[in-house]
Formats: C-alpha cells, structure tokens, sequence
C-alpha cells in the first residue's frame, strides 16, 4: 500500500502536536446504570459461573457476564466484542484486570441468554470464543507476557504455554469447585512481568547457560560498566581480550557465579543467552496478594525445570493440573494454595503432589537465604 | 548492518540509526542525524549536550544518568526536550555517537 499522510508534517514535526492529554476518563464509558448508581452499590452476588449481580441502594440491578480473551487479539476480534456490546448493552464493554472481558445487561435473562449466545462463539478450529466463566473460585485467565511473539530475552513462550494450560484447567474456568480461586500467571525470564511473584501457580522461564560473549562488538555496542553492575551475584567484570592481533575491551563472565538471569543481556545486546535445550519453565506455588485471613505472600519455586515442548508444554501442563488436582481435593474452604501448603507443611504438599525435591529448591541467595531454612525440629517424616 | 553515505563520510548504522562504532563519530554524523532527530539548526546548546555526552562516555564508559545532565548542563529536562524532540536517550546520545540505550526502555 502506498503511504497515506495521517496530516503529520515530517518537515515541522513539533508543528500542531498534542501532548499529555493523558488517557480519556473513564466517566465518559460507564453504561448508564453504573453511572447512576457509582459508590452506592449494596451486595453482590454470583449466579453462576460466569454472571454476577450487583445490586445499588437504589434497587437498580446490573448482571455481568464475564467471558476469557486470549488478550493477544485481532482487530476483527476487537470489532467483534464490539458487535456482542452493541446488541446486548447498549455498546459497553469492559476488560478486568486479568484480561477478561466482561458485558454488563440489565435482567437475569438477558444474562443467561448472552452467556449461552458467548458460550456458542467458536473459532473455525473449535475453540470457544469467549468462553463464560472465571467468577468465585474457579481457575481465572493466566496474566502472562509476550514470549517469542515480541520480546527478546524470553525464555519460554507466553501464548503458547498459556493455551496449552488453559485448555487442561479449562474445568475450572467455567466452575467454581475449588475451595478458593486460583490464580496462575506466567513470565517467560525472570523479569517477571506480571504476577508470576504473588500467583497460586506460576510459570517462569528460565534458562541454564551462561551467555555467549561477542568480543569484537560489545564495547561499541554496550556500556561496560553497566553490563557488569546488572550481574547480582558479581560473576561479570571488565576485561580486554586479543583476537587477530587487535586488542578488544570487553567482559568476562565467571561461569561458576553465573546463575543464568539474563540481566547483562537486558543491558548488553553482546551478551545472549537463549538456548534451545538449555531454556525451560520453573514452576513456583503458593503466593497471593489479598489480605484474606492471611498475608500477602511470594510464590515458591517448587519444581526447578522443565523442558520447553512447543507446541503443548505436556509436561507443565501435567504438574499444573496434578497440583491444582491435589489442592482441590485436600484443601480446607477458603484456603488458597499457599496457605494449604503452610498447613500441611512443605514437605507434605511434595509428598502429596508427587514432586521431587532437590538441592535447586533451597534458596541460597544471600543472606535472606538462612530464613528459609528450617531453624526447629518441627517437621513430618 | 545499514551503511550510511553523507557528504563524503560513511557511517554504520543500526536499524533504530544509532552509530554501530562511537570511533566513527565526525561532526557530519550530527547534521546528517540531525533532520530525522526534529532539528533545524544546531546550537550551542545542542552542541554543548553533544560535548558533555561525549567526554562523559569517555570517561565513565556509560551515558550520563538525566539527572547527571541536567546537572552539569545545566539544562532543566524540559530544556533537553525543548533541544532534543526525541529525548536525551533517542536524540541526544544518537547524535553524540552514543551506543543505543538498553534495558526496559
């Protein structure tokens, strides 16, 4: 297609710009029944998987019906979204904070008659559109990243991990078995964009190679200096090398102290460290951020690798739905994931969810290190 | 890597045109930058961010921190945006020859 001019002027770029207008407020998307009764709501309630009822001070009912996106979408998909709103309310529509959608109507009705009309949606390979559920305490959308569709220090893949995950728990986003909900995020390194830090269940990529140095380009390509303060265990330091008779400066890495993060390679494009077989997936258990009955916690890593398997991840997927499964069945009402393990000891959720334990389990990053380890004779053969 | 012809000089270039080598900065890079930066004319006060980048790079081996620039420049970062369009990191340390920021940018 040929260039179509939106008005911009390449010539006199600062000419007519706008600039920190902000975003637009949301007042200005509320449906009319939020609008009217915003911060006089009474009570909630969850019909059923997938519908929920507020109900204001004023008698006024809103019904929403919440549905999953994949949140990687097409405009067409968008557009889509856009029609269902049309037809059913009034054209307004709403994301939640864990990319679901959500479509607010007035009568019980029209709630169950969008969740059967959303539930019918398919994709030309059968996949459900926009899927009802996601409510109580069920298995919500997966908070992830951007994998090997954008970024470029994955380890793992976001989409696709997510997919393969979502359709094995699939049963729990559209019920609400589970004694409390269940939140499972995904990073693919360990910058962990996201949640994956404070998620029920998390999946992190990881790799297991120390980067690959590109002499001859790092110093024009990087800032030395902040290669080598990016390292958290110290394992980077300056140094100059000889190749061909030409004197480079550069880095060395001590391979001993590398522990893989990829942190040099966020600040230094001469240093990668992706790798086919040595990239995978860490599984970490138990956080959460509401300050329900207990703290906000971290999540804990619990199995230490997995292998990358494009394009199903069989073996995350099989310990997901085998620690989910376990949780369900042994959990106390209301208790998270963590909590339970707590419960029970750390020792008896390994026993109990068939995970082997090994020496990678045990923190030994610095002095917070000590603390997590077991300082009483209060444990369970 | 891109190559670049301007006025007799050429120059390696990135895919963003950021300098692939800072030896190969020469005052030609900064007129041939400067019109896909947004700048008409370069001042002194464009040339004085140019030569504070420069000296610090060579010194230290990382462009400056904003707070860093501002200081010694004593341009506010208002002042800089004014200068540079694109920024201190997009405009002013391509022009300076500077390696391409990193990190979550």
């Amino acid at each position: 297609m040929a260039f179509i001019s939106s008005g911009y002027n390449p010539a006199k770029p600062m000419e007519g710009r706008v600039s920190d207008i902000g975003p637009r407020h949301f007042g200005e998307y509320l449906p009319p029944v939020i609008k009217d009764n915003f911060g006089k709501w009474d009570y909630h309630e969850i019909i059923e998987a997938g519908i929920l009822l507020h109900v204001a001070q004023s008698g006024d009912k809103t019904y929403t019906v919440r549905a999953a996106t994949a949140r990687l979408m097409t405009v067409t998909h968008i557009r889509e979204i856009c029609e269902i709103a049309d037809k059913f309310c009034g054209g307004f529509v709403r994301f939640t904070t864990r990319n679901n959608l959500e479509f607010q109507v007035e009568t019980e009705e029209a709630a169950k008659e969008l969740k059967a009309f959303l539930n019918a949606q398919k994709f030309e390979g059968g996949s459900m559109k926009f899927p009802v559920g996601g409510t109580g305490a069920a298995v919500t959308n997966i908070v992830h990243t951007q994998g090997w569709v954008h970024c470029h220090t994955p380890a793992t893949d976001a989409s696709g991990t997510v997919k393969a995950t979502m359709d094995v728990v699939f049963d729990d986003f559209t019920n609400m078995k589970l004694p409390a909900p269940v939140r499972i995020s995904m990073a693919c390194c360990l910058n962990m964009c996201g949640a994956v830090h404070c998620s029920d269940i998390a999946i992190l990529g990881i790799h297991r190679k120390p980067p690959i140095i590109d002499h001859e380009y790092l110093d024009n390509l990087c800032e030395i200096p902040l290669a080598v303060a990016a390292c958290p265990t110290g394992a980077v330091r300056p140094t100059k090398v000889e190749i061909e008779g030409k004197t480079y400066k550069t880095v060395a890495v001590k391979e001993e102290r590398c522990m893989f993060c990829g942190n040099c390679y966020t600040m230094c494009p001469s240093l990668p460290l992706a790798d086919g077989e040595g990239d995978g997936i860490a599984i970490m258990v138990g956080g959460k951020i509401s300050n329900r009955i207990t703290k906000p916690a971290f999540s804990k890593v619990v199995v230490p690798f997995v292998p990358n398997e494009p394009p199903r991840w069989p073996t995350l997927t099989k310990v997901i739905k085998k620690i989910l499964d376990t949780y369900a069945a042994e959990a106390n009402k209301y208790e998270r994931l963590g909590d339970w393990a707590n419960r029970i000891g750390w020792e008896r959720f390994f026993e109990k969810c068939d995970l082997p334990f090994s020496e990678h389990l045990i923190d030994d990053f610095r002095d917070p290190a000590y603390y997590t380890w077991r300082q009483t004779t209060q444990f369970k053969w | 890597m891109a190559v670049v012809e301007f006025e007799g000089a050429s120059f390696e270039v990135d895919e963003d045109g950021f300098l692939q080598k800072f030896e190969d900065w020469t005052p030609q890079w900064v007129d041939y930058v400067k019109e896909s930066e947004g700048i008409k004319e370069i001042t002194d006060d464009h040339q004085k961010v140019i030569d504070f980048l420069q000296d610090y790079y060579k010194k230290n081996g990382i462009a400056p921190m904003v707070r860093i620039l501002s200081k010694v420049t004593g341009f506010k970062l208002k002042q800089i945006y004014e200068l540079f369009p694109s920024g201190p990191g997009k405009g002013a340390c391509k022009m300076a020859g500077l390696p391409k920021p990193t990190g979550c940018v």
